[in-house]
Parts: structure tokens; sequence; C-alpha cells
């Protein structure tokens, strides 16, 4: 070949290379088979390549060609152009049968899947008559069609029909469904999961028929919903109702208590009851473990259809009462699962009141007042006091009476702030000798709870108090001890009032006036006398006390009182005379015994004959408190203990009915101070002194009450008609109204879950927006061993609040919701409580047995099909068509065989030139 | 082996025909041209040339026809479509389960996760073994078959083809549900998931999770994704005053840093309000609009970075809610003349009331409501509900009982939405009847004698009864007569502040139809048609597009259109970070490996492949003479 027509020809070839991979990258590799680049069609006929990848083989298409072109073969120009073709031809033809090609079909072919519903509500005789429908379908069935069973209950099964080739049906005795050792896997019918089955089931190229023989009940899953999708995967849905009467069942559907029930309150439960036929049976209602009271046992005549039965009843004692409903003796039942059903109710019980009594021993005087009110009194110490807020949350009324601050630490001071403040508790505080200031509570968080403030302002115009403090300064108090004793009494000078007289005698073997009586006023004159104690050696009390005696009886005021210090022993010999003839001049005498080395039978011997009291005392640090405590004691800067009557300053709803100004008097109480308004005076003393003020404490309610509630001040109350009455009707007034705020709930099981919806409205009936919500579900059953889980409600819309969970458990299920709000800190804040509960007594299969004709019949019309189809009809193609794509590459692969042939004969037969003869010039 | 192609005797037959034609053409010489040559010692050199190879060129020829003869062969196999015999080597049963959704439509790798998820869908198809045997099913609310089970790849790459993710969740516990019965009683049963693994609390699944031996494995899909939400969007009408609604909307951050989003309220349309904020990592804010203006039907929202740039889930970025709408209640009051009852309607412009005579025909036209003012007319089933008023005996479906005297309400019902906002403790009422509910029945309202006020159904109608004539009680001179009426009509009409016309995609909804007809259509965003069934005044339908719907029930003059939105709100889905091992409980999924692409091949392609490579070899042999 000349060089020029050899480079004309690689030239070419080159060209051909470049278009062919251009196209190839182009058309082939560039397009998406979703955009439906390899899509035709022609004449109503769908084309599709569906492996467009493999018309690359085109690309050899210049191999060939450069072999060509460098052929040793001795052909005629004509027939190697026609080799080129068909060998092009050849190879595109495989090419075209590679990449599968395919073109659509009409067909008329039905496949038909049979769906029977062998679930335990469907009686023996219907699955019989399923038996009768399958064998007549296997009958109609064409040649070309293919039919299907699947049986359904719980779950489906794809039962095979044919075996090699043969018909073989199933009995119907294997249709139920049962696990490898027997057990019956028939409780329940998800209709939609053997329908979902059967889609995938439907071969291509067959028009697609589902028969659904049920009686339309379901337990799971939505078979309207299902029916259409069946219409979307281009199946036809049939339904053939179960006609055989249901078996002879009773079952018990649902047993409803009122939303409200009431301690003493008689009420009526009423149970629904089916029965498919006439029978008769035993009802037994149990309240808890019992027989309920009221209407225990009945014998039931049942009419077939619904039954409705009421008990009466009625619940003594509040809390979670769980009521069962058993049937038995039952003339005619298939199924005994569904012959109890139990619910549970919260009822709630009498208010809870906890007592806090610093002298539990004098309690029981208003313990016995509030129970005779129908409150339920948790009575406690100090020491026992509620930990948590949680515990506290249960009561609706705290009472602390006569605790002294000490007893009373900070955490719970903050709980019972917290309780009234957020929870909206009600919270009375109680006088006593160790109420108010005399406990130490002043400027405390009681005291900023309280309507009142603990320094009261008649002290003034009270009486002067004459003090002598006698200490003991012998050696052993040297250091510590001694500059604690001082302290003490700096303590006690500043406790007293300007007009109140002090002495400080200090005594080893001798006494010595350190201090001499004068008024206090004299503050720093009389401190820096103290500060010059010294110690010494030696002690002997009875001088010392003596000469606190003589000087004590020489002065003018109200009381009179000596406090004793001493960390040693002494001689005794006629201290109790000296004691005896002190009291006899009304002066008292408090002793205080430091340490272990004091003789503390003299000094309880002492305070016993003084009047006063003993305090044993450790710990020299203590000395100041223990002084203060026993000067404000003895001063009675607050205590006030005259008998007076009690005047109503403000009317107050819980008076009603109570003439409290012909109340006995009381004996005494604690001085205080009410606080500016809101705070309320409802009852005060002649002098005007507050007994009783209140005032709202942010949610709830603070009470203050300055005399004691036992038989000390209130001795006369005691005996007094009104004084229950008072009491429950002060408690009921201000205690915790249990969830402020109830929000309605509505609960609804659909299928296996239970969807939990709250609406929250503010008062001005707009939505309440940002809630806080979460759901706790307690059961089944009740009291502690009950199941409990915490579930978040989601708001969904304005004022809308969901929460969904899933039941697979059986029995009764209390719903509490606790809706709170945040607050400017971040805090949570209560704001409303939901109630509910959801009954899950036993599988649903077992709730209803009444074929729903309704639900198949609107199946049938949902699926495009229709109710009782015949056989013939449902394989019948009435005219329907479906597409199916027919494979086209055997058909190239015969015409490649064809062009394979003719390639063969082009290159071993002289078509053209057979004359040879040359070329003309 | 097996022949699933053209049968044994026809293939003979036209291997036969070609052979022969073959063997024909190598018999017959090629018939060579005469080129005269004028020296004869070259004629010598070739003869002796021609001797010296002549048995080579015998062989050359004999190797050229056995070629075209093995071409042949090849072809003619292929065309009887060979099989292995499936009986001989029993293969694995696999249960695709593809995750379709709406964290699928995510876009972090290219063109979206469901596209992603397809491909490698197709590789796994390919790579299955000769007598495996899959079915692909598309896992979204509902688990949907989309194939047999077959080893055939024309019929599974369809299937794969028509994987599509939608605006729900996928519900993993039915999707192996469905696994588990398609694969019952096979061998080598497999259940492959195919997903990002946004699947919900699968810890739940772990609790019931029975595969019945099956083995579980898992192909991940996705790199990363960054998204932001509309979590929550709906409008709500307030119980009091019925013209005015407020829009609820929850826009959220689904990743661990904070992010600027763009969020832009759409009111029939057109933009309304577009604000700017920032959220903290994983934040949910809701926003609330109150007595929105520029919004008379529709509502759209949409949300984005504020940095314009889009996230890597526009499925929900844009969500949808409709301002409820007042529609026109059709009553059709039954009265020989009730001025309190009159005045009561009157109160409500969106009342169309037509009055009928007692005894008369009565209109047949639709109504929603029917007030029996006294009278015992018939109703026809074009009367959706009724309202009896002091009901002559056979007037109202139950039963009446003793004749009441000088009674009030000792109790009802507050929480029914026919009581709200009544009071009724101190009406007075001089005489009526007193109500014998039927079970089912729900006494409303009841004096110390006897049930007065009773609501139930009969045949899917709703009807609530009063056992007095208002008018011979002081209750119609208070303002509780006008509200009990309006509230009755409203129950009936589902009129209830509590429906909120905004479902959530991959449920099945419940829609509010007329209870007189059998089904309704419904029309999907993309304006498909779908005819849905009714029951119990419900048309039932799964919706699985986000978008605004349209329900009409009945036709011509008497059809009732109603609008509905659907919103994915699913912050689940929303968290769209996939994972690369999947846990179920405590127990790993393991990872599946894909098979070499192509082992999995009908043998007829390896045989024209080898057809192909054969005939390219013989042709360039040929051409250089190496086979004659």
């Amino acid at each position: 070949m000349p060089r020029f027509r050899r480079l004309i020809w690689g030239a070419f070839i080159a060209a051909v290379a470049g278009v062919s991979i251009a196209i190839y990258r182009h058309y082939v590799l560039g397009a998406s088979s979703a955009s439906g680049a390899f899509h035709w069609l022609k004449d109503g006929i769908h084309y599709q390549l569906l492996e467009p990848k493999a018309l690359g083989v085109f690309l050899v298409l210049p191999l060939l060609l450069f072999a060509l072109g460098r052929s040793l073969a001795d052909l005629p120009l004509p027939q190697r152009v026609l080799s080129i073709l068909f060998r092009l031809a050849f190879l595109g033809l495989l090419g075209l049968g590679l990449s599968r090609l395919v073109r659509s079909e009409e067909t008329h072919k039905v496949c038909t899947v049979l769906l029977i519903d062998v679930s335990d509500s469907v009686p023996d005789e219907a699955l019989a008559d399923a038996r009768k429908t399958l064998e007549a379908y296997a009958k109609a069935k064409g040649a070309d069609d293919q039919l299907k069973l699947v049986t359904f209950a719980e779950r489906p099964r794809l039962i095979e029909i044919y075996r090699d080739d043969q018909t073989a049906l199933p009995a119907v005795a294997d249709l139920r469904h049962r696990t490898a050792n027997g057990k019956k896997l028939t409780a329940g019918s998800d209709i939609r999961a053997g329908l979902a089955l059967s889609y995938g089931l439907f071969p291509p190229g067959y028009l697609k028929r589902a028969v659904l023989l049920s009686d339309g009940l379901e337990t799971d899953g939505d078979l309207l919903a299902e029916a259409n999708r069946a219409r979307g995967f281009g199946v036809t849905l049939y339904t053939v109702p179960y006609r055989r009467p249901p078996p002879g069942e009773v079952a018990l559907r649902s047993l409803s208590v009122p939303d409200k029930v009431d301690v003493g309150q008689t009420f009526e439960l009423v149970a629904d009851v089916y029965a498919s036929r006439a029978t008769h049976a035993k009802a037994r209602l149990y309240q808890g473990e019992a027989l309920n009271g009221l209407d225990g046992v009945r014998d039931l005549e049942l009419k077939p259809g619904r039954n409705e039965l009421k008990f009466k009843s009625v619940v003594r004692v509040g809390g979670e009462v769980t009521y069962a409903l058993r049937l038995d003796q039952i003339a005619e039942d298939s199924f005994k699962d569904n012959n109890a059903f139990s619910v549970t109710v919260d009822v709630p019980g009498r208010p809870t009141v906890l007592y806090v009594e610093g002298q539990p021993q004098r309690a029981s005087y208003l313990m016995s007042a509030l129970n005779a009110q129908q409150f339920d009194v948790d009575l406690r110490t100090p020491a026992a006091f509620p930990a948590s807020l949680r515990e506290l949350e249960r009561y609706d009324f705290v009472i602390v009476s006569d605790v002294p601050h000490e007893a009373f630490p900070l955490p719970a001071q903050e709980l019972v702030e917290r309780y009234v403040r957020d929870l909206g508790g009600g919270f009375l505080f109680a006088g006593g000798e160790a109420g108010y200031g005399l406990g130490g509570w002043a400027h405390s968080t009681i005291e900023r709870l309280l309507p009142v403030r603990m320094d009261a302002e008649h002290r003034k115009e009270m009486p002067g108090v004459a003090m002598a403090l006698v200490i003991d300064r012998s050696g052993s108090m040297t250091g510590l001890p001694m500059e604690m004793a001082k302290a003490a009494c700096k303590a006690t000078l500043s406790t007293l009032q300007g007009d109140d007289l002090l002495e400080v005698i200090a005594f080893d073997s001798t006494p010595v006036r350190y201090v001499k009586m004068q008024p206090s006023r004299y503050r720093s004159r009389i401190q820096n006398d103290i500060q010059r104690i010294q110690p010494g050696g030696g002690t002997e009390i009875f001088s010392s006390l003596d000469m606190a005696y003589q000087d004590l009886s020489v002065v003018q005021a109200r009381k009179k009182h000596v406090i004793l210090l001493t960390d040693g022993q002494a001689p005794t010999q006629g201290i109790k005379d000296l004691v005896q003839a002190m009291l006899s001049e009304s002066i008292t005498v408090t002793t205080v015994g430091l340490g272990e080395g004091s003789n503390q039978d003299l000094l309880r011997m002492i305070a016993d004959t003084g009047g006063g009291r003993f305090h044993a005392v450790p710990d020299p640090n203590s000395l100041p408190k223990i002084f203060t405590r026993e000067t404000e004691l003895i001063a009675q800067q607050a205590a006030v203990e005259d008998w007076f009557p009690v005047q109503q300053a403000a009317p107050a709803d819980f008076l009603k009915g109570i003439a409290i100004n012909a109340a006995p008097l009381l004996h005494g109480y604690v001085a205080t101070q009410l606080k500016p308004a809101p705070a309320q005076l409802i009852l005060q003393s002649e002098r005007g002194d507050p007994i009783l003020a209140r005032w709202r404490a942010g949610l709830g309610w603070a009470v203050a009450w300055t005399s004691d509630v036992k038989n000390n001040w209130s001795i006369d109350w005691l005996r007094w008609s009104g004084f229950s009455k008072f009491w429950g009707q002060l408690v009921r007034e201000h205690m915790r109204v249990k969830h402020r705020r109830e929000l309605d709930m509505k609960t609804e099981m659909l299928g296996g879950n239970v969807h939990a919806v709250v609406d929250a409205f503010t008062a001005d009936e707009r939505f309440d927006n940002g809630i806080v919500s979460k759901l706790i579900v307690t059961g089944p059953g009740s009291g502690a061993s009950a199941a409990r889980r915490e579930l978040p409600m989601r708001q969904t819309a304005p004022g809308r609040y969901e929460a969904n969970f899933p039941l697979d458990q059986y029995g009764s299920f209390l719903l509490r919701a606790e809706h709170a709000k945040p607050a400017e800190n971040g805090e949570l804040k209560p704001l409303a409580m939901s109630y509910g509960h959801v009954t899950n007594p036993y599988p649903r299969e077992y709730a209803s047995f009444d074929p729903d004709l309704e639900r198949l019949t609107r199946a049938a019309l949902a699926g495009g099909g229709t109710v009782d189809p015949t056989p013939s009809k449902v394989f019948d193609p009435a005219g329907q068509k479906i597409v199916s794509y027919r494979p086209l590459w055997n058909r190239f692969v015969l015409a490649a065989i064809v062009m394979f042939l003719l390639d063969l004969l082009v290159r071993r037969v002289r078509l053209f030139d057979r004359k040879f003869l040359p070329k003309r010039r | 082996m097996v022949l699933s192609g053209l049968p044994l005797a026809q293939l003979l037959m036209i291997a036969g025909g070609a052979a022969s034609v073959t063997v024909l053409l190598y018999i017959l010489k090629l018939r060579r041209r005469a080129v005269p040559v004028p020296f004869a010692r070259i004629w010598d050199a070739v003869f002796r040339d021609r001797q010296a190879t002549e048995l080579f060129s015998k062989l050359r020829r004999l190797l050229s026809l056995l070629l075209q003869l093995a071409l042949l062969a090849l072809l003619i196999f292929a065309l009887g479509d060979p099989k292995p015999k499936a009986s001989l080597l029993e293969g694995r049963h696999l249960v695709v389960l593809v995750d379709g959704s709406a964290s699928m439509k995510a876009i972090d790798v290219k063109p979206s996760r469901i596209e992603a998820a397809k491909a490698e869908v197709k590789k796994l198809v390919r790579g299955l073994g000769n007598a495996d045997r899959a079915l692909i099913v598309q896992m979204g609310a509902l688990p949907s078959p989309l194939s047999t089970m077959s080893s055939d790849v024309t019929e599974l790459d369809p299937a794969i083809d028509l994987l599509s993710a939608s605006d729900t969740r996928a519900d993993l516990e039915r999707g192996l549900s469905f696994a588990v019965d398609s694969l019952r009683g096979l061998p080598k049963a497999e259940v492959v998931i195919v997903s990002d693994g946004v699947l919900g609390d699968v810890a739940e699944i772990a609790r019931h999770l029975d595969l019945g031996g099956a083995s579980l494995k898992f192909l991940p899909i996705g790199k990363s994704g960054t998204n932001v939400a509309i979590s929550e969007f709906s409008v709500r009408r307030y119980p009091l005053d019925k013209s005015r609604s407020e829009v609820m909307l929850e826009v959220a951050n689904t990743n661990d840093r904070p992010a600027q989003v763009e969020l832009t309220l759409l009111g029939d349309g057109a933009i309304i309000d577009v604000s700017r904020f920032a959220l903290g990592p994983n934040e949910r804010l809701p926003r609330y609009y109150q007595d929105l203006a520029g919004a008379s039907r529709t509502l759209e929202a949409k949300v984005r970075f504020a940095d314009g740039h889009a996230d890597d889930l526009p499925a929900d970025d844009h969500a949808y809610a409709l301002m409820p709408e007042r529609r026109r209640a059709r009553v059709l009051l039954i009265s020989k003349g009730n001025t309190y009852l009159e005045a009561a309607l009157l109160l409500d412009e969106y009342l169309d009331v037509t009055t009928a005579i007692p005894g008369k025909p009565l209109p047949s036209e639709r109504f929603d409501v029917a007030i029996l003012d006294g009278v015992a007319d018939p109703l026809p089933d074009t009367v959706a509900a009724a309202l009896y008023l002091n009901p002559p005996e056979g007037g109202v479906p139950l039963k009446l009982g003793a004749r009441l005297s000088d009674f009030g309400f000792d109790t009802w019902d507050k929480k029914s939405p026919i009581l709200r906002f009544l009071a009724l403790a101190d009406v007075q009422v001089a005489d009526g009847r007193a109500l014998t509910p039927s079970p089912g029945d729900r006494v409303l309202g009841a004096s110390d004698q006897g049930p007065i006020l009773v609501s139930g159904a009969r045949s899917g109608h709703p009807f609530v009864a009063l056992g007095f004539d208002p008018r011979n009680s002081d209750l119609v001179l208070r303002v509780a007569w006008p509200l009990f009426v309006l509230n009755a009509i409203n129950a009936f009409i589902e009129e209830d502040t509590g429906y909120i016309s905004s479902f959530r995609t991959g449920e099945v909804w419940r829609i509010p139809a007329p209870s007189a007809v059998d089904s309704a259509t419904v029309t999907d965003p993309r304006g498909a048609q779908h005819v849905v069934p009714v029951k119990e005044g419900r048309a039932v339908y799964l919706g699985e597009q986000a978008g605004f719907y349209k329900l009409t029930a009945g036709s011509g003059s008497d059809a009732v259109t109603s609008e509905f939105a659907a919103n994915l709100s699913d912050l689940a889905e929303s968290r769209i970070t996939p994972v690369s091992e999947l846990s179920i409980g405590e127990k790993k999924v393991a990872p599946i490996s894909i098979g070499a692409p192509g082992s999995k091949r009908e043998l007829w392609v390896y045989l024209l492949a080898a057809v192909l490579a054969l005939s390219v070899i013989e042709w360039i042999t040929y051409h250089r003479r190496i086979t004659v």
C-alpha cells in the first residue's frame, strides 16, 4: 500500500476510533438510565436497553479496520467491504444481545394469592369453608395462571400448594399456625402483613389478584390503608367474609370506672360483656384481692351481643385500687383469656398532714383533733423530717410545732420553703417554749417564710429582768472554757434589754462580784468588767449562790434568775435549802455543767429545785448559745405567759361556724410582729400581738400560730368543743390543693400502641405553650411492685402535648403526666398534672368475634375488587392486560449466526472479480 | 446444567445446519487470481516453498475451520441459555431491606443516599452466586416488596430502579418482620439492611427481635451530614375565638455545633416573615405566631443556613400548614317555631340554616346537622347528624323514660366538647322526660331523676338528645343556651379545637369525611389521586409525602372538599449523621461483603463474550494469513 494511502487509512481508523469513543462516552456512559436515554416507544411497544454499557463492543471496530488494512487475504475490495460490514453486524448483534435489549408485551395471565385468616376468632367450620374455596380456586385456575396461598394470624405464612407440579392443598387441621413444639400462634390477626407478604409473590408478567378470606377483625395493622396500598402495587383485592356464626363465646370487653372516685362515695363500675349466643355465667368482682363488698358475685343471663353490667362499689381507703371482674361457669365459651378484665383507679385518699412536734409525747391533742376532722396525720420528730421534696410532696399540709431551731437543720427549712412556694403546700408554724424567738428561729429561713417577724416590739414595755451569772473561775476553767464563759456572759448582756439588770459573780474558793448589779445599758463597762475575770483555784458554789441570792433579793424585777456555770466538784451542804429559799422569792436557778468533771447530780438538783433547767455542756464553744437561749427564755422577751382571750382581727373563711370570740382563754404565746401586707392578721392578743397570721408564700400558704397546740398555753382550748373544728377548718383552707391544675388527658390504644394527648389552655383560653411534660406509666397492676417508666411528652401543636409508647404487656396501666414550666432561672416549676388509664387485658383477638363485614366491603372497594367473587371471575382477566418485558438477546444471537455464515461466505467464496480482469487504466 | 433457552433438539438442528454450511464453505477452494509470471525460476522457488509448507497450510486451514466451528458452537450453546441445576447447589435467600426513609434523601453522597443505595444494591445483586435468590424491599413506614424472590437480574434490576425515599421514617421492626415472614422455611436465609442507620430507637426493637435463624447483615450508606430542620409546624384555632388561630413552628439544629439559620414563612405563597437567629448545638427552638397576618389559607415554612448554603437534607427544610378553614355548616331546622333556637342559630355567621315544616317532605340535599325541635320526622341518610330537643316517643333513636318535673342538671360531663364553657348548676326545668341510653351511648347530663342529655351514634350518624323543651326551663335565658346549640353543631362538623389539620407522614391518617359516603378521593401533593375507603366518617389513608393534600367526598354539587397538610415532623429522621456500624440492642450487625461484580451473570453472557473475543482473534489471524 502506498504511503499516502496508508496515511489516509490510518487517519480514517483514528477518526473512527475517536468518534466511536466520543459517542460511547457521551451517549452511553454519560447518560443515566433513569433519564430515559435507553427507552424507546415504537408502535406502542416499549424497548429498553438494560445494560447499555455492553454497546462498547462497537469499540473494536477500529481494530478490525486496522487488521483489514493490513490484510494479506486475497479478496476483492467489494468483498472486503462486505466482509467488514457483515463482521460489524455480527459484533453489533452480539453487543445488542449483551446490552439486554428488552421489549414490552402484554399478557393476560393471572396470579392469584389466596389470603386465609386462621386466627383464633375464626371457627373451624369457617376454616373448612376456606379450604373448599381454595380447592375451587385450584380448579378454576387456567394452565398459564398461578395460584398461591398465604395464611395469616399473628404473622403471615406462605404455604406451598404445589409439589412436583402436583396440587397438594393443606388439610384444615394444618392451616392454624403453630410453633415446632405445638404452641399456637393464632392469638392475633395482622391482615396488613398478609397482604404485604403477597406483594412479593406475584411474578412479573401476571395480573395480580388477592382474595382475602377473613372475618375482618384485625388486631394489628390497618386493612383499609393497606387495601389502598395494594391498589398502588397493582393488586386487585377481593374479599370473602366468613359466614359461619362465631363460636360459643363470652368475652369481657371493658370495665370502666368513673373519672373521679372519692373515698367513701358509692359509684358504679360498668362492664361490657359480649356473648356470641344466649348463655349464662357467674361474675365475680374483686376489689384488690377481696370480693367487692357491695356487689361481689352475680349470676348472669347473657343475651347474644353486647351486655352491659353495672356493679356498685365504694372505696374506703384512698390510693390505687385495682378492680378485677372475672367470669366463670360459662355454659358456652371457646377462649378463657377474655374472661377477666381489670382496671386500676387512683382514688384520692384523705388529706395527709405532716405534724413535726418538738415534744412528741404531747402531740396527741392536735393529732386527735385532725383525725376527727378526716385528716391522716403523720407524726414525726424533727430528726425524721423528710429528706426530699419528693417525699414532702406527699403531704397536703405541714405543721412544725415547738421545735428548737437547732433541731431543724437548714436543708429541712429550705425544703419547707420550696414545698410552700413551689408546690403550693400549706405550712403552720406553732409556738411553744421552743417556738419563734424562744427556739432561736430569728433570722432563719422559716422566719422569712412566715408572715411574722420574731423580734417583738413590746419588749420595751415589759418589766425588767434581774440576772445573776455565777461563773466558776477555778483553775480547771483556764484557757478556752474561761474565754467561752466570758463570751457567754457578753452574749447574755447583748440579749438583755437596757433596763434589765445584770450581775456577774466569778467564784473559786470565794466569790467575787466582777460586775455589780446594774442596768445592761452600760454595756461597754460591763464588758470590760467581764473581761477582767481571771482563773483562780478551788470551787465553792454555796457562797457564790448566796451572794447572788443576796443581791437579787434586794432589786425590783419581774423576773430574777441565776445561771450557775461550773466544771468541777464542790461541797453540796446547804445548797438545796438555799435554792429553795431563792425560789420562794421567785428567784430561779439554771445550772450549766461544763465537761465531764462537773457534779451533774448536784447541778441537776439545783436546777430542779430552783425551777430552772440543767444543761450538760461537753463543748465550751456551746456556752454562748446556751446562755443566750436561757436569757431569752427567762427574760421572756418573746414569751408572754398571761391568760388572755383571743380576738378576731379579720374575717377568714375557715372561722365560719366557729364562735372564736367564745373560745377559752389561752395561757401564753410568743410575741412576734406582723410583717407588712399581704400578711393578714386573723387572730390577736389583747395587746394586739399576732396569735394567728397568714399570707400567701409563692403558690402556698404560710400560717403562724404564736401560741402552742398542746396542754401548756392551750390547755383550756383542748377542752373546747370548737378545738377540733378550728384546726380542721384551718388546715383544710390552707392545705395544698393537689395538682393545682389538672389538664385532661386523652388516651387511645391503636394497634399495640398507646397514644396520649394533653391539651393545655391558659386561663383566658389561649394555648399554653412551652410546657415541659413527662408521662409516667405505672403498671400493669398497682402498688410498689408495679413497673414504672417515664417518657417525655412532645409539644406537637399550639397547646398540644403528645406521647406514644408500645404496650406489649397485658393488664391495667395508670398514666400520670407532670407538667412544668421553666422559670427565668431555668428551674422547672410544677404547673399541672394529667391523669389517665389504659387497659390491655388480653390479646385483642379475643375481644370481638362478630365479622366486620363493613371493613371487608370497604377494603374490597378500596382494593378495586368485589366481595364474594367467584373463582372464575378472579382468574378472568376481564380484558385486563399487563405489560411485561421480554428479553430479545436470543434473537440477536440467532441473527448473529446468520451474519457469521454470511461473513464466512464472503470470505470463502470469490463473488466479485471472478475473471480476474486487470484494472483498466 | 439445564437449558432454559431453546430446547436441545432445536439447538442441534441449528448447529447441524450451520456446521454443514461452514464445512461446505471450507471445502470450496477459494479461486485464486491468475497472475501471469514471466520468469520460470521464480515459479520454481514458489513451488519449492509450497511443497515445503503444504502440510502446514492444511493445518492452518483445519485450525481456521475448527475456530469457526467453535465460534458457532459457543453461539448455539448460548442460545440454549444454560444454567446450573439449582437443586444441585442450594443458594442463599436474601431479603434486601433498603431504607426508603426521609434521611435517605440526604445529598452528602452524590446524587443522594438513596441513589447510592441503589448502586450498592445493584453491585450486591451482581455479586450474588448463581443459586442465590434475592427479594428487594423498600423499607418505609411499611415494607414494600418490589420484586419476587428471584435470581433473575432482569427482574431485580428494575425493582432496584423503583426504589425511592419518601417523607417518612423507616420502620425497621416491620421491615424485619416482613423479612422473617418472607424467609420462613427457606435455607441460608439472610436479611440485608441497606441504610444510613438513621432508624429511630432500634434498642426497642432488640427486645422483640426474632429473626428465626436468618442472619442479619448491614450495608452502610452515607458519609456525613449537616442538617437543620423544621421539626414541628401546625396551626390551631383558638377555642373561644374560632376566627383566629395560632401557629407553632419548631426549628431544630441537629448538628453538634451552633448554626445561624434563616427562617422564611410564606402565607398563600408570598413571603410574610423572614428571621435569622442562632441555634445552639442540637437545640430545638419553638416559635409561636399569634394572629398571624398575611395568610388566609396556606402556610409554608422554609429554613436554611443563614449564609445561604443548603444543608444535606432538603426534605425537612420545608414544612406545610393550612389555616383552619371555617366551612359553612348546613343545618336543617325542623321546628314549629322556636324563637330561642332561631336566635341561637343566628349567632354563628358560618351556619346555613334551612327551615323545614314538620310532617312535610324534607329537602333532599345533604345536611351536616338536623335539629328536630319536639318533632319526630324520620331523617334521610343525607343528614349526617341530629340534635333532638324534647323528642316525642319514637322521634329519637333511644327510649324515653319516666316523666320528670321540677328538676335540673345535678351532674354533667364537663369534659364533653358539647358542654364546654357551660354553667348548668342551677338550671331549673319545669318538666321533661328521662332518656334511656343504649349501650355505647354517653350520658352528658343527668338530674337526680335520670339522664336528660345523651349523645351517641346510630349507623355512623352521631346524635345528641335533650330530654326537655328548653322553653320550659330558664336555660334559654342563659348564655349557656346558644353555647350548647353551637357547641353541639361544632362537635358534629368536627370544628372542635382539638382538630388540627396537619398530619404526620408515615402514619395512617383518619381524615374527617361525610359519614354517608363509602369512599373519597385524596389528591396528593404531586397531583395524583387515590380513592380511599371511608369508615365511620373517616377517610383512611397512609400518607408518605409532605405537602398539601385535598380530600373530596361525594360528587357533583354534593361534593365536599377539604384540605389538609402533612409534614415529616420527625426529629429522629432529621438527625442524619450516618452510622458505619449498626447495632440492634447489644447485638452488632455484621457488615456484608459484596462479591466481585460480574460473578453473578447468566452463562450465556460469558459465552457471548467468548465469542466476541474469538471472533476478533479470528478476524486478525485471517487477515494476517495465520489462519486461512
